[in-house]
């Protein structure tokens, strides 16, 4: 390739990065700098005082240790719980020629559609009336049976159809039943769609915003992208520095955990079948 | 198929509770113990608050554990009636002022007359948004009148004279100007107002005799001609003397990065650990002379929670002129034997006797309260969207207010 | 005789099936279609939470919707967010694509770069956005050492709507970056060769073969980025509050405004339907679309 293409592709992409490196990076850099100078004017990309005070004071504010591990175990029952609903509803509907199997399938697509501020107050109520409202289980139980775990059954329903059909055969040759041949030939083979569900359905609960905020009332069992929105307060000042400091716990462990599983994140995302 | 009929099954049922008696939140379960809602997370609060309910649960110990429940105070009132509407609702639960029309009118709070201890005590002007029929629906715990606080290490570096009595507001337009020219800091903010809550601006349209709508409520008052000469003085100050900070532009008077500041003295608190010398002074006069504007707070119980007696009784205690000598640390009280110097000064160590004396309790006895309506969050969020226009630089001002005026009226009529 | 007969292989097969589907179907039940139901239900009555009445109204609140100017500016705001936020997500996505495409060192790493917003909170995001975007926050101090004074970014009606998309944008677009990605690399290089050699410039290479090659790709990168696009709440909420004035209030964010700030749940029930409404027309046409197209081998 021509030298001067490739500097013109470099300097393309450095400029395009940009945006998407300097608020994480800004994020970080502000969260380590006492509160005037993160508006100071011109900005600083470096901290000219180190301050690491915010850090210790969103312990201090909140049950923050807590918050985090409430987020990090729901987030991974629910991707748990996820994908074996999918990978089952999905083999089911990709393989097995039931009855009515393409009306339920797009009965199970509108799930797709709908958004969740549209569902929150029926949702809320039904919850209440079982008594479970400030308790994780809407939060653990509605994205595994509900509305997001539908694009995580779509996904393995696509993969699923792409499989040979001879694998079944073959199965059933050596004898094995219909949920055999599920559990021991075609789920083994699905581990890049399971890995592409994984991600999704664990960034999806990690994120979750709404629906905390809607169910979740007492601090200790927030999860943290609610705990993010709490340190602002009516007397108190606002506490910016705090807030970022927060917001980068919440960031960093993902991408770490991102950079170094970068590959095998990527990989299983593109082959999810999304391909057509 | 049984899929299906589980499916009725279950809608039916959850609809014959939602139809039974009209309303369509399923009963709340009786739970041990009494939730009051708050809007504030500062520590000192919260440990006052947990000691008075502890010596409450020490004498009424079947009243069950006493919990605050912080919400967001941007979004308090919005956040509180969502746990309503899904059957949440706390048994306790403190009020904005711009909620109380609609949580009064509403029949959802229950009455407290002959509940309270020394009712008698309370001003009438202290309790005149919470009555509705010549009963009381909510006890009004903090009176709180808006001041100014002024940095006086920054007016001394811009060779400004610091405010004195009687100071107009062309004199503090003039002053902030100065500070914001010379220092490169923010002359005059209007705390919590942010170009979004216009409510607070009460604070300054007063001086001129405006109000947001007429005393009966049926009336615009936007595109009367004092509020317009408010609005025009406010628009000037912003973007020609450059006296306030632009929309978008953050300062924190109690960062030091402000000259002065409108708010309501309970802010104080801030200034525990502050790093410049600080005075707090009343509003300025406008054209329309002297003249106050006071935020209030009250705390209803709900007439539907199960605990409404135990919560009442708790209220009650909560409210009394003992435990409002505490509250009166940061909350100023209603209690009219309270309103004195010596009281207040001994829970409020930061602020000096002529301070408490001028602006604390001058400011409440002859205090307006903030702009209030039923239907209150569309209304404010409608002259909300309609001021925006006004907030740049080449604003047609009479032009914008006859909008806002356009919008609103027909919420008015009701 | 009988009972062995009637489990045949065929209905054994079909147990399983219902058997494997039925936690999928039943949480769609109880999750969505109830919700759905109910929010039905909801739309047909006048509902005040404070004074606990909830009475039958029928269809005045769709009456309602027919006459509010709110919902025609809603429908219009939502209109121009979606169509900017899909034009410029796919756009950007398949431009970043094709960069990363080339052979060149690095690639990974700037795929790992634009990835990168995908995995960071939305809340967090949208937070440090927030910060970034004020008058004299990060973005126009940066701006100022160029030289230039940047706007008010959220306080201006254009800028206010591009700072929303732009921020959506950034955040999403590596996740269709990475698929298009995907789906560039399954195009044959020899049809390209085979193009070269026919004497087809670059971009022609790209319109006939790379662009009808992908088309599935980007038929369902687009039905879920407009379908997200309808649903885009936390970045207004946070960001802009629907201002100013109006002019962010999308439909679902108008919706919250209803339902959640006035307090009409009657009525944000049914602009709950009229929103599910949207989505599933919209989903309903691309999907049809995908005759027309999306490029079939013969």
């Amino acid at each position: 390739m021509r030298r001067r293409v490739k500097l013109l592709l470099y300097g393309t992409l450095l400029v395009l990065c940009v945006p998407f490196v300097f608020p994480t990076w800004w994020m970080v850099t502000s969260s380590l700098k006492p509160i005037r100078e993160i508006f100071a004017f011109p900005p600083s990309l470096l901290p000219g005082t180190w301050d690491f005070s915010a850090y210790a004071k969103v312990f201090e504010l909140q049950p923050f240790a807590g918050q985090y591990l409430n987020s990090l175990y729901i987030a991974l029952v629910v991707t748990a719980g996820t994908m074996a609903v999918a990978a089952m509803a999905g083999y089911a509907f990709a393989r097995i020629r039931f009855p009515g199997q393409n009306a339920l399938f797009v009965v199970v697509l509108l799930g797709l559609l709908i958004p969740s501020e549209v569902t929150i107050v029926p949702l809320f109520q039904m919850f209440h009336g079982l008594g479970l409202t400030d308790t994780h289980w809407p939060l653990i139980v509605v994205p595994i049976l509900g509305a997001p775990s539908v694009l995580a059954t779509f996904i393995m329903r696509q993969f699923f159809v792409s499989l040979p059909g001879e694998l079944e055969e073959a199965a059933r040759v050596d004898g094995l039943g219909r949920f055999g041949t599920f559990y021991r030939v075609a789920l083994p083979l699905a581990r890049p769609a399971l890995g592409a569900v994984a991600i999704f359905t664990f960034l999806h609960s990690w994120n979750l915003y709404l629906e905390p905020i809607v169910y979740l009332s007492t601090p200790a069992r927030f999860t943290l992208p609610q705990a993010l929105t709490q340190f602002v307060d009516a007397y108190g000042g606002p506490m910016w520095n705090v807030q970022l400091a927060a917001a980068s716990m919440t960031a960093l462990p993902v991408l770490v955990v991102f950079v170094l599983a970068q590959r095998q994140f990527i990989e299983g995302l593109a082959h999810t079948g999304l391909k057509g | 198929m049984i899929k299906k009929s589980l499916t009725g099954l279950a809608l039916a049922g959850l609809l014959a509770t939602t139809a039974c008696g009209g309303s369509a939140q399923p009963a709340p379960a009786a739970a041990k113990g009494l939730r009051m809602t708050i809007w504030t997370s500062n520590e000192a609060h919260l440990k006052l608050f947990g000691d008075i309910a502890a010596e409450y649960t020490r004498a009424h110990p079947e009243a069950g554990p006493i919990t605050f429940d912080p919400l967001p105070f941007e979004s308090y009132t919005t956040t509180l009636t969502t746990q309503i509407a899904g059957g949440n609702a706390p048994d306790l639960a403190w009020i904005l002022e711009s909620a109380a029309p609609d949580f009064v009118s509403s029949g959802a709070l229950a009455p407290l007359d002959g509940k309270l201890t020394e009712a008698g005590d309370l001003t009438p002007s202290s309790t005149k948004l919470w009555q509705r029929d010549g009963k009381l629906y909510a006890y009004p715990f903090s009176t709180s009148p808006f001041a100014v606080f002024v940095n006086t290490d920054l007016l001394k570096k811009a060779g400004q004279k610091p405010p004195a009595k009687g100071w107009t507001w062309e004199q503090a337009v003039a002053s902030a100007a100065a500070v914001a020219a010379k220092e490169g800091k923010a002359g005059l903010v209007v705390r919590d107002f942010d170009y979004k809550n216009w409510d607070n601006l009460a604070s300054l349209w007063r001086g001129w005799g405006a109000q947001a709508w007429s005393e009966d409520g049926r009336t615009c008052g936007f595109n009367q001609p004092e509020m317009v000469e408010a609005m025009t003085f406010l628009h000037k100050a912003v973007f020609t003397d450059k006296a306030l900070p632009g929309p978008g532009t953050t300062a924190d008077f109690f960062a030091g990065e402000a000259a002065m500041t409108i708010t309501q003295i309970s802010r104080a608190s801030l200034l525990k650990d502050a790093t410049f010398g600080w005075d707090l002074v009343p509003l300025p006069t406008g054209p329309k002379g002297e003249y106050s504007v006071i935020g209030q707070a009250g705390i209803g119980v709900f007439a539907k929670s199960p605990n409404k007696d135990a919560a009442t009784d708790f209220l009650a205690f909560f409210s009394n002129p003992a435990n409002s000598a505490k509250l009166a640390a940061y909350f100023p009280p209603p209690r009219a034997s309270q309103l004195n110097v010596e009281t207040l000064a001994k829970s409020n160590p930061l602020l000096k006797p002529e301070q408490l004396s001028e602006v604390v309790i001058g400011g409440i006895e002859s205090g307006v309260v903030k702009p209030s309506h039923t239907g209150q969050a569309e209304l404010s969020q409608t002259v909300r969207a309609a001021l925006d226009p006004l907030w740049l630089p080449g604003a047609d001002v009479k032009a914008v207010l006859d909008g806002v005026c356009a919008k609103i009226q027909p919420m008015l009529g009701a | 005789m009988g009972h062995a007969a009637f489990w045949t292989v065929r209905r054994r097969d079909n147990l399983v099936g219902y058997l494997l589907v039925a936690p999928q179907l039943l949480g769609s039940a109880l999750f969505v279609l109830l919700p759905l139901a109910l929010v039905g239900w909801y739309s047909l009555h006048e509902w005040n939470v404070l004074a606990g009445t909830f009475e039958f109204t029928g269809g005045d609140n769709y009456a309602k919707l027919l006459a509010d100017p709110g919902v025609r500016e809603a429908l219009a705001a939502t209109g121009l967010f979606s169509l900017g936020l899909v034009v410029l997500n796919l756009g950007l996505a398949l431009l970043l694509a094709v960069l990363l495409n080339q052979r060149l060192r690095g690639t990974t790493f700037f795929r790992t770069l634009f990835f990168s917003p995908v995995v960071v909170s939305l809340v967090a995001w949208t937070i440090v956005w927030q910060f970034l975007l004020q008058a004299d926050g990060g973005l126009n101090g940066l701006l100022e050492v160029a030289g230039v004074t940047g706007p008010n970014w959220l306080r201006g009606e254009g800028t206010a709507m591009l700072s929303v998309i732009i921020v959506q944008v950034l955040k999403n677009v590596g996740l269709n970056m990475v698929l298009f990605l995907a789906a560039l690399q399954g195009v044959p290089a020899q049809l390209y060769e085979a193009a070269q050699l026919d004497g087809a410039g670059a971009w022609r290479r790209f319109a006939r073969i790379t662009l009808p090659l992908i088309s599935p790709t980007v038929l369902l990168t687009s039905i879920i980025t407009v379908v997200g696009s309808l649903q885009v709440f936390a970045q207004i909420a946070v960001l802009t509050q629907g201002g100013p004035g109006t002019s962010t209030t999308v439909l679902v964010y108008y919706l919250y405004q209803q339902a959640f700030q006035f307090h009409h749940f009657g009525y944000g029930a049914t602009l709950s339907v009229l929103l599910f409404a949207i989505v599933a027309v919209l989903t309903i046409v691309q999907w049809r679309m995908r005759r027309r197209w999306v490029f079939h081998e013969a």
